[in-house]
């Protein structure tokens, strides 16, 4: 038995490992600028700024241990910033494929911009401006027709008198290098896969080691360590959770035990339908239903039930007792909204469970013993029909998490699904992932406690091993 | 042969019987095919357009035209260029029983229009029967829209996913981790057939696919990606077929399928499927209702491939298995001819409960608003305006009852079919 676990806990390992491949590759694919996102303030970062901040969170280094991309690809592209620029770069040359002569041309341009800068005051202000926006829309151009157009206008913006001596050089050697890139076009070079391979200096590298050590990096919203806000986050989602699981068992034993006990008669049938029906109603649905209808006096007086949703105030010097009232009364609407669709699988499980085990020899026997009802019933089928139902805890628990989204966003309950869905729309990826990660390691776990429980219920489970002789 | 008499089988004496004994399996059917009626015909209940009319003598169905468009066989011709489809001077009209589109807004009742009173509207032919939204589009319309959009991922994302599921089901059991084997040099080959396939497929073709993504053609860009792999990978097997002929090869080494499929089984059961779809949704930059479909198609086959795996693990130990094993025939042949159909029928359970799951899943993803584009219309999309304004009750009721009942339809769907399929299963 412990052999099995430790060998599904090693297994672990390498379904971890995939994990987080899926994960990061999902996290290079999100758009924006992770550099931007973590150090500038409302969208602005200064020049010198942004190198320092792309290095102090690794953003200079390359993604992952080793890439495939075409020969024409340098493997020092990852060096190029901001990250604006290296995307020019990498689409002129996924066009032409002859990185030396674009390297030249990017170079020209960053002169031309530096110049264009430190334009004295004496030139006309509104063709400074036109100038800067020429050079702009140039950094971020890469259809070689759009590059051709602006090429043009440049040129022959710096061939007024006025801009002649400061531009004339940078324009036409920014004008030959485009050139060049375009007659010394190496497009064989792109069709040539070429394995780079990096070592561990990488971010994927630095990732992992961080989330080993329990750092998840920083959010892009309040550039607060991601677990910071996810430590609050998980106690909320765990209290709604647990408190529905609670509920749900409490009221789905009875349900399902007198249902097995009683098959067929009025009750249990009574039962079978409306726990079918409570399982197919959605939990949104219900959920919208109760704030639009009982949160507010909106439709009359008398039905303003429930205090509105969000966790509520409570004050500085509350009492223990008074911040669980308060708490509780915001809490009871999530909660039951999660309760009954629980409550509906439990109780058809239990009931499931309960006739299977109560057709057995043993329960007869037990009978002829002449053991009084109540003990048949509790003790020995209760107890055996137990068992998958423990195992299902396990691993539900972590989808439950996931599933009480829509319930934390409904009722503003500042939880893992709440905190989830915030980040996806303020694209602040770095808390999308770590909830991610953090969701599958919670869904190891669970599954990994159910074989445990499993084994530990049933000792006739021999799990891993055949029949022992 | 001649004497024999075509019997009725398993499925016709005892599953359509048992099932058809049930009022509830028999509901949940006509209700399936009203359901599946609306979806497909929506267009002729809730248009703007007429269905008929006749205009300067000339006759028209503008709601067959409305196809005509979509398919590129016809061109709007005055005077039905851009037209106010109510204020046209007809000489006859028939419009459809909701005459509004899910997307036409009323500017006469915009800002939740009370489907019981209050409206501003010519004649109750009119009326909203289910109120209107905000921009004073007809809710009854957007729902005829929304059952189209529901059926089609239900259907379209559990397709993909018993497709991959049956596939992965059917190799995992069937072949385990001994049943095949092959030569060094075809592993080697398709390896490299991989390698090349992706690099071609999708690596050197990374700026056009995201050019492509900018444009929203996605869809063919990563498609003629697939085309290339596929290329790649049949070249590679092509080419080990005929070295093998030429060297002999004999040696074999044994491909551990059961092992592969369980792990990255295992891998997708550990991700919480529905924060993978938030995730994945999101990133997707053109939201459409299509992306949503081959996600949740992509993320839900591991119920499926697990379920498939148990049957044909039972169905291999049957004698008829073995007497084709001894008859020679060749084993893609038995696993695909013999031994899957036996084990596919209870999968048809399963992909009942999946679609009401799936359906659920939509919902919930258009409730939260991600994963849909802004032109469509779905009942979760619905439900979600009612958080914006409490006194628009008809928003919070009609979506959710419609949501209700398909998840309901569906599940007793499934219900009925395990029922019929295994009657001891609940004695």
């Amino acid at each position: 038995m412990a052999g099995y676990l430790i060998k599904r806990l090693l297994i672990f390992v390498p379904t971890l490992v995939v994990i987080s491949w899926i994960t990061f590759g999902l996290s290079l694919m999100t758009p924006g600028d992770p550099v931007m996102g973590l150090c500038a303030q409302e969208g602005i970062l200064m020049e010198g700024e942004y190198e320092r901040c792309a290095r102090q969170y690794g953003y200079d280094l390359p993604p992952f241990y080793l890439s495939l991309s075409p020969a024409a690809f340098p493997d020092t592209l990852h060096r190029i910033q901001p990250g604006y620029r290296r995307d020019m770069v990498r689409k002129l040359v996924a066009q032409t494929g002859n990185w030396e002569e674009i390297t030249v041309y990017d170079q020209q341009l960053q002169k031309l911009l530096s110049v264009a800068g430190s334009l004295p005051d004496s030139l006309d202000r509104q063709k400074k401006i036109d100038l800067k926006q020429t050079l702009q829309e140039l950094r971020g151009a890469y259809k070689h027709s759009q590059i051709d157009f602006q090429i043009g206008r440049l040129d022959s913006m710096a061939s007024q008198t006025a801009f002649l001596p400061f531009l004339g050089e940078g324009a036409s050697d920014l004008k030959t290098a485009w050139e060049n890139v375009k007659s010394k076009a190496t497009p064989k070079k792109l069709r040539i896969p070429d394995l780079k391979w990096y070592g561990a200096e990488n971010r994927y590298h630095r990732w992992m080691a961080g989330l080993v050590t329990g750092d998840f990096g920083f959010s892009f919203q309040d550039k607060r360590p991601v677990g910071s806000k996810l430590g609050p986050a998980l106690y909320w989602t765990l209290v709604l959770n647990l408190s529905a699981f609670a509920l749900a068992l409490l009221l789905a034993i009875p349900i399902g035990v007198h249902s097995a006990l009683r098959k067929g008669s009025r009750l249990d049938r009574f039962f079978t339908v409306f726990l079918f029906g409570l399982y197919s109603l959605p939990r949104f649905w219900v959920a919208t239903i109760l704030v639009v209808f009982f949160t507010s006096a909106t439709y009359a007086a008398w039905m303003n039930w429930f205090p509105s949703v969000g966790l509520g105030e409570v004050e500085a010097g509350a009492s223990w007792a008074e911040r669980f009232w308060v708490r509780a009364g915001h809490l009871l609407l999530p909660v039951l909204c999660q309760t009954y669709g629980l409550l509906a699988f439990f109780a058809r499980q239990m009931r499931g469970s309960m006739l299977e085990v109560i057709g057995r020899e043993y329960i007869q026997t037990a009978r002829a013993k002449g053991l009084s009802e109540t003990r048949v019933v509790w003790k020995h089928a209760f107890r055996n029909a137990l068992f998958p139902i423990i195992t299902l805890l396990a691993s539900l628990f972590p989808a439950s998490i996931a599933g009480s989204v829509v319930l934390e966003v409904i009722f503003s309950i500042p939880g893992m699904g709440f905190l989830t869905y915030q980040a996806i729309f303020s694209q602040d990826w770095p808390v999308v992932f770590s909830v991610l990660i953090l969701g599958a390691l919670l869904t190891m776990i669970g599954i990994w406690v159910s074989d445990l429980l499993y084994g530990l219920a049933d000792p006739r489970v021999r799990l891993g091993g055949g029949p022992k002789t | 042969m001649a004497g024999l008499k075509k019997t009725k089988g398993f499925w016709r004496t005892l599953v359509v019987e048992r099932f058809r004994s049930k009022r509830a399996a028999v509901w949940s059917l006509r209700l399936l095919y009203g359901f599946v009626f609306i979806a497909l015909f929506g267009d002729f209940l809730a248009n703007e357009k007429p269905l008929y009319c006749k205009l300067e003598g000339k006759v028209y169905f503008p709601v067959l035209l409305q196809y005509g468009e979509a398919l590129g066989l016809y061109q709007w011709k005055p005077p039905l260029v851009k037209p106010r489809w109510r204020e046209l001077p007809y000489e006859a009209v028939v419009f459809p029983p909701i005459p509004y589109s899910a997307t036409t807004r009323d500017i006469k009742n915009t800002h939740f229009a009370h489907p019981f009173r209050g409206q501003r509207v010519e004649s109750m032919r009119y009326w909203h029967w289910m109120g209107t939204d905000q921009l004073g589009r007809d809710v009854a319309a957007g729902l005829i829209a929304g059952a189209r959009i529901a059926l089609l991922v239900g259907l379209g994302a559990m397709a993909i996913a018993s497709f991959i599921g049956i596939l992965l089901g059917t190799m995992a059991g069937y072949l385990g981790d001994q049943g095949l084997k092959t030569t060094w040099l075809r592993v080697m080959l398709n390896a490299g057939g991989l390698y090349l396939g992706i690099f071609y497929g999708f690596i050197s073709r990374s700026f056009q696919i995201s050019e492509a993504n900018a444009a929203g053609g996605a869809p063919l860009a990563i498609f003629t990606g697939l085309l290339w792999l596929i290329f790649f990978l049949a070249l590679a097997n092509g080419l080990s077929f005929l070295l093998e002929k030429v060297f002999r090869l004999s040696k074999k080494v044994r491909i551990p399928v059961d092992l592969l499929v369980m792990r990255s089984l295992e891998i997708m059961e550990s991700i919480p499927a529905l924060l993978l779809i938030l995730v994945l949704a999101a990133l997707i930059r053109k939201p459409s209702i299509w992306y949503v479909m081959v996600i949740i198609g992509l993320v839900g086959w591991t119920s499926i491939a697990q379920f498939v795996r148990a049957e044909m693990l039972k169905v291999r130990q049957q004698t008829y298995i073995e007497a084709a094993q001894a008859m020679g025939l060749r084993p893609w042949r038995i696993m695909l001819r013999h031994a899957l159909p036996n084990a596919l029928s209870p999968v048809l359970i399963l992909i009942a409960f999946g679609v009401a799951s799936t359906v659920l899943a939509e919902a919930t993803l258009s409730f939260l608003g991600i994963g849909i584009g802004p032109e469509e219309v779905s009942w979760g999309k619905l439900l979600s305006e009612a958080r914006s304004n409490f006194n628009a009750w008809w928003l919070a009721v009609f979506p959710g009852i419609a949501i209700f009942a398909t998840v309901l339809i569906f599940n007793l769907l499934g219900e009925s079919l395990s029922d019929s399929l295994d009657p001891g299963r609940d004695a």
